[in-house]
Parts: structure tokens; sequence; C-alpha cells
């Protein structure tokens, strides 16, 4: 091709109209052939210690769990009786309250009577329900109890969401999702369960109430906590872990050691495959994208 | 070599009673092939208790084969279901060339499959933009990817399109081709007068859900009513966003100045659009929009959002174009009201005719077929090894869903011979008629 004929050749254009361009077939790939893409445009960098801080929150609900676990292998095993269980229920939603009190702002007194008046009627129905509980696996072998209670469990914390909190305070934005109730229902049943191995009403009162609270208000305790101050949030977590380390190592030093390893595991080896993988991470936009609305839709 | 007739399956779940752009699309790209003296028959699924074999407009020969579809018009996926059938049709109508059309229909997939393993050429034409994000659009771009790996050329409606087409699917550009969709100017011709007085009216024909961007429409209405004391809106089309449309007319007690027609059938959207002066598109993603050509073939101006293939459907001067954020379309739309005394329908009309044109498409789409034919045969082993390099487990499964089809087929071949198929024989005559009428879409 010599250049006198591309320079009377018309410039191929990008349009679909007209019919076809003169001079060029239907498959010309022109230069302009995906000029508008763009890759990874939105691809933001983490950075390992951020991200460590944020798995500071598996870590910490991690404990939490282990924490009720170690609650109800002692009260099982007989080493926790009742009125220290119902202490600690009481301690635990005096403490709650405190930290809601301390950290919510908007929290006005017609809301701290609504919250009060709905535990009341909480731990009442749960003190009607208790010896309905008690009996309700009998006919059940132990073995089967212990094996879907750790499997539920186990669900719980699969799909349990860990950035938010299913109760949510009024006028919280975030909706929770379907997997977030399966995850609630999942450790409500397994309280329920383990509850009913116990020999006396009032165990399974206290165990109840006491699995309740944590599995309910807890992660919402703890949100609180990291939107308040996220420096007082890692110290409470810290605390937490030693506290469940501490435990652990009394109840059984292989215990302590798979926990450990777990945390090291959630805390550190994930995040740093977390940052590996982002160099695999491939973004492509161009015109063909839907377009984002840059207004919100109310229904 | 360039009178070579040929004889084209044309494939898609989407066909009439269906209305669309695909269904529009394969209906006038038969027909003009049919005039220019190639065979064309097409395959769908049974619509309601349309099934069977039926004849439209100009002898077009129209399969309805059995299936019930299970969702949005689509029929189940089974891979080797559909073998039989197809292969009967095949070779009943002594087909040369398939021609599958759209990227979510089933069928067109499964029939495209079997033809390239009984050897046959196939065409496929991409009518859709998809993403690159969610878990859908990686498993729908996997399924293209797979129909792609194998077809001898394939088609874009426009050059967005086709950049998306070869990101998704890895295929060499060069075998992708652009040709547009085009507009039957003698169906939507402008009003002999123009709606006058000092009103301005803008319409909207679009199904109103989400993609098509109805929640814009919510925006910018209330804000034009606001700004143009003359300006009335038509709304045409139903969709699950309607209640929202509706909910913002009573909001602003717009009552008297936004009409909402609900869904308007194919045969009146001339009456709607040459009501009105300017045509409002706000989709936030489009392939090509048939609906603006119909539109500006209607003389009316064109405001839209620049997303897709859009920029590319209309010269500049004959469409205002606008970032998808009410604001920037207010301005749009403003624009277009000062321009609106330049533009004569009649002018714009006349140019349409000039810039689209179904036979132009078929000509364009014959060098396609052309091509196509001129493609080597392929025995199986050659064309595993295509399927090969579509990934490290897909490749894997793709050349075992041939394998088994080509078994299959073989097995076919033993039960019932090709040669115990009958063939259908040819009715002459049927293209001679005269003149380039091909409006009775409805008729059959």
């Amino acid at each position: 091709m010599d250049g006198g004929i591309s320079e009377t050749r018309p410039k191929w254009r990008k349009v679909a109209y007209g019919g076809m361009q003169p001079g060029f077939d239907d498959n010309h790939t022109d230069d302009l052939f995906l000029e508008d893409m763009v890759m990874n445009a939105n691809v933001v960098k983490s950075e390992l210690l951020k991200v460590m801080q944020d798995s500071v929150s598996i870590s910490q609900y991690l404990c939490i769990v282990t924490l009720v676990g170690l609650v109800w292998t002692y009260t099982l095993q007989s080493n926790l009786d009742e009125n220290s269980l119902l202490l600690l229920d009481a301690t635990l939603l005096g403490l709650g309250f405190l930290v809601l009190l301390l950290t919510e702002e908007m929290l006005s007194l017609n809301q701290l009577t609504y919250y009060i008046l709905n535990i009341a009627f909480f731990a009442t129905g749960l003190y009607v329900l208790a010896p309905i509980y008690q009996t309700l696996t009998r006919s059940i072998s132990s073995d089967s109890i212990w094996a879907v209670t750790v499997s539920l469990i186990i669900l719980h914390l699969f799909l349990h969401d860990y950035s938010g909190s299913t109760v949510r305070a009024s006028g919280a934005l975030k909706v929770p999702n379907l997997t977030s109730f399966v995850s609630l229902n999942a450790s409500i049943v397994a309280s329920v369960f383990v509850a009913s191995r116990l020999p006396s009403r009032l165990h399974v009162y206290a165990v109840m109430l006491f699995s309740l609270q944590v599995f309910l208000f807890a992660p919402f305790v703890t949100y609180c906590i990291k939107k308040y101050s996220s420096r007082l949030h890692l110290m409470v977590s810290f605390v937490l872990m030693a506290a469940t380390l501490a435990l652990l190592y009394r109840l059984h030093p292989q215990l302590f050691v798979l926990f450990l390893g777990l945390l090291v595991f959630v805390s550190v080896v994930c995040p740093y495959w977390l940052i590996r993988i982002q160099e695999y991470k491939f973004e492509i936009n161009g015109p063909w994208d839907e377009a984002k609305l840059c207004f919100n839709i109310t229904d | 070599m360039a009178n070579q007739k040929h004889r084209i399956l044309m494939v898609s779940d989407f066909f009439y009673p269906n209305f669309g752009g695909v269904e529009n699309h394969i209906y006038y790209l038969s027909q003009c092939l049919l005039k220019l003296g190639h065979k064309v028959v097409v395959v769908t699924h049974a619509y309601g208790n349309r099934s069977g074999v039926r004849y439209m407009t100009g002898g077009l020969k129209v399969y309805y084969i059995p299936w019930r579809p299970f969702i949005m018009q689509n029929t189940l996926p089974t891979l080797y279901g559909t073998l039989p059938i197809i292969r009967t049709i095949l070779i009943r109508e002594k087909i040369s060339l398939v021609h599958g059309h759209q990227a979510f229909s089933t069928l067109c997939h499964e029939t495209l499959m079997h033809a390239r393993t009984m050897g046959y050429k196939v065409v496929f034409t991409d009518h859709s933009l998809y993403g690159f994000a969610d878990i859908g659009s990686i498993h729908m771009n996997k399924v293209l990817q797979f129909t792609l790996a194998d077809v001898s050329q394939a088609i874009c409606v426009s050059h967005t399109s086709k950049e998306n087409t070869v990101l998704r699917s890895g295929v060499p550009p060069e075998k992708v081709f652009v040709i547009p969709n085009a507009v039957d100017t003698t169906m939507f011709k402008p009003a002999s007068e123009r709606p006058g007085g000092s009103e301005i009216v803008i319409v909207v024909i679009s199904r109103l859900v989400f993609r098509k961007g109805a929640d814009l429409l919510v925006e910018v209405i209330p804000e034009v009513c606001d700004l143009f004391p003359n300006v009335r809106f038509v709304i045409g089309g139903d969709g699950p966003k309607r209640v929202r449309l509706e909910e913002m007319r009573e909001k602003h007690s717009l009552q008297d100045r936004v009409e909402m027609l609900g869904a308007v059938p194919h045969s009146h959207v001339r009456s709607v659009l040459i009501s009105g002066h300017i045509f409002l598109n706000s989709s936030l993603t489009e392939a090509f929009c048939i609906a603006i050509l119909e539109a500006a073939s209607c003389g009316l101006l064109t405001v839209s959002t620049r997303v897709g293939g859009v920029p590319e459907v209309l010269p500049e001067d004959m469409a205002v174009l606008a970032k998808p954020d009410p604001g920037d379309m207010v301005q749009a739309i403003r624009k277009a009201i000062s321009l609106l005394p330049k533009i004569d329908p009649q002018v714009m009309h006349e140019r349409m005719r000039k810039l689209y044109d179904w036979r132009d498409v078929a000509k364009r789409t014959e060098i396609v077929y052309d091509r196509a034919m001129k493609c080597p045969n392929q025995s199986l082993l050659e064309r595993l090894s295509r399927y090969l390099t579509c990934g490290a487990w897909a490749g894997k499964l793709f050349c075992l869903v041939m394998i088994i089809d080509y078994l299959f087929c073989c097995l076919l071949q033993l039960w019932q011979p090709a040669e115990d198929i009958d063939e259908v024989p040819d009715v002459a005559g049927w293209n001679r008629q005269e003149g380039d009428d091909f409006r009775s879409f409805s008729e059959n």
C-alpha cells in the first residue's frame, strides 16, 4: 500500500450509521479499538497492617464464642452453679448497658426504658419456657446433641456478619441480610440444645439467658465500641483474647495451642494471603458497563 | 462466488410473537435475505399454543419447536435435548449455514453446538452488552466463550458491542463484524403535520425497569416540568418501576403534565411517537437502541444518555447526548428544546432513510455468510484443541461436552440415517413479490 492511496482514503469513524464505510470492511479493527477500556481503575491497594487491624473483629468474635463454649462446658461439668451463672448474666447485662450508655450519645431515657421493658419481657418469657427446653431433647442421645451443637456453632461462625450487628440500633442504615439471620438462629438452636442437657430448670434458664444475651447483643455492643473508638476496640479484643487463652489453658493445653493457632491464622496468615493474591486482581471497565446512578434510590 | 445462494437457519429463543430488538432484527433480516434469493428458515421455541410450523410474510418458514420456555422466554438448558429435532430440521431443510442470535438464548447456543458437531458453518450475532464483575456475567461470558470458540464468523450490532464481545470471549477481532440494526422507515413516517401550539411534548417509550433508567426519569421529569411550563411528558411502557413514576407524578402534582400510557403495542408505537417533539431515552446500558432509530425516523429529536453503543447510532446533529446524571440530562433537554425550531421532521426522516436500511444490513450480512462458507472444514480433533485453550477447567469440560455431542450425533445417525429423512421441496415463487412491503409482521 503506497502513501498516495492512504491519503485520499476517508478516515474510519466509530459510527454505526450510514451503511458500510467506504474502503473498510465490516470487520475492520481500527487503532481506536478498545481505547476506552480502563483496567483496574477502582482497585484499592490494601496494606497489611490495615487488613490485620480489620481481622481483629473476627478474632474478637471467635473469642466471644469460645468463651460461651467454656461457660457451657463448666456448667455441664457442674463447676459453675446456677447462682454464679445468674450473677454472670446480671453483670453482663449491666456491663452491656454501661457500654451503650457511654458510647451511644443518642441514647435517651425513652429508649432506655424501651430497652429495659423489652429485656424484662424477654427474661420472663424465657423463665416460663425453661421447663420445656429442659425436656425438649430427652429422647435424643447426648452424642448427637454435641455433634449438632458443634456443627451449628461452626455454621454460625461462617455466616456471622462480622462487619455489623444483626440486632441494630434504631435508625441504623444497614439492613441485615438473610445469612446473618441464619447465623443467629443457628447459634440460638445450639444454645437450646446445650441447655436441654442441664440438670435443673434454673440452670437451663441461666444458661439460656447467658447464651442469648451474648449471641444477640455481643455483636451489637462490640459494634458500638468499634464505632466509638478503634483503640478501645483493639484493647477490648486483646483483653478478650488473653482471657480466652488463659481459660482454655486451664481447661486443656492442647485446646490452648489449637486456639492460638487459629488466632494466628486469622489475624496474620489470612491478611498476608489476601495481600499476596491482590496482584491477581484484574478489573475491566469500559463504555459497555451499566452506568452507575449518582443519587440514592429511595423505594 | 458473490452470487452464491445460501440456505440459512436463523435460530433464537426470541422471535415473534415476542417483541423486541432481537425479534425485529431476525424478522427484517430474514425478509431481506429472502428478497436477495436466499432460503431462510427460523427456529424458535413454542409460544403458548403456537407450536409447529408456520409461514410468515414472503414465505418465511418458522419452526416453533415444542419446548416450553422456563425463564425469561428461555428454554431449559439441557445441552443435548434439542439435538434430534435440530438435526432433523437441518437435514430436512438442506441447510448450508446456521445463524444464531443473542447471547442469552439457550436454544441458540445449543443449536450452534449441534450444527458445529454436524459440520455446518455457523455465524453468531451478539445483541447485548455484559459487564465482567458479577457472578451472572462471569458465567454468561464462559458460555459465550464456549460458543464463540468455534463459530465461523461473529456479528455485533455496534462497535462498543464488538469491543465487549472480543473481551468477553477472546475471539480474534478480525472474526467479528459490526453490522448495526436498521429501522423500517416506511413504517415510521413522521406525521404530515407536526403537533402545533406552544406546547412541547417529550415522549418516553421503554420498559420501566432499572436498566432502562426509570430512576433517572423520576429525577429528571419534575425538574424539567419546573423549568419549562410548556413541556408535557408522554410515557409509554410498563414495568416494576412504574409505581415510582406514578408516585413522582403525585408528589409533584403533575397529573395533567405527565401522561402514563402503560404498555404500548408495537403497532401503536408510531402513533405515540408522532404526538411528540422530543424523544427521551434514559437507558443505563444499551448495545444499540432501536427505539432511538424509530423516534428519529418519525422526525423526533432524540435526547439520550451517553452509554454503550448509543453515541454511534445517530450523527451528532440529530441527537443530544448527556451523562447518565439528572443535572446533565436536564441541560440536554434544555439544549434540545432550543434546537427544536430548526428541526424539520420530514428532513430528518429523509436522512434516516439514507442512513439505515434493512436491505443494506442484509447485503452486509451476506458478505459475512460468504466469508463463513469459505472457512476450511475442520476435523473434530482440530476443533477440540480450540476448546482446550478456553481455560484450565472449562476447556476440558467444553471438550467433554463436545465429544458427548459427537457420540450422540453418531448414535442418531445409526438410529435414523440422514438418507431416511425427507427433504422439503423448495416452493418456487415465494419471493417473487414486488415492492418493499414487509410490514405485515403480525398477519400470521
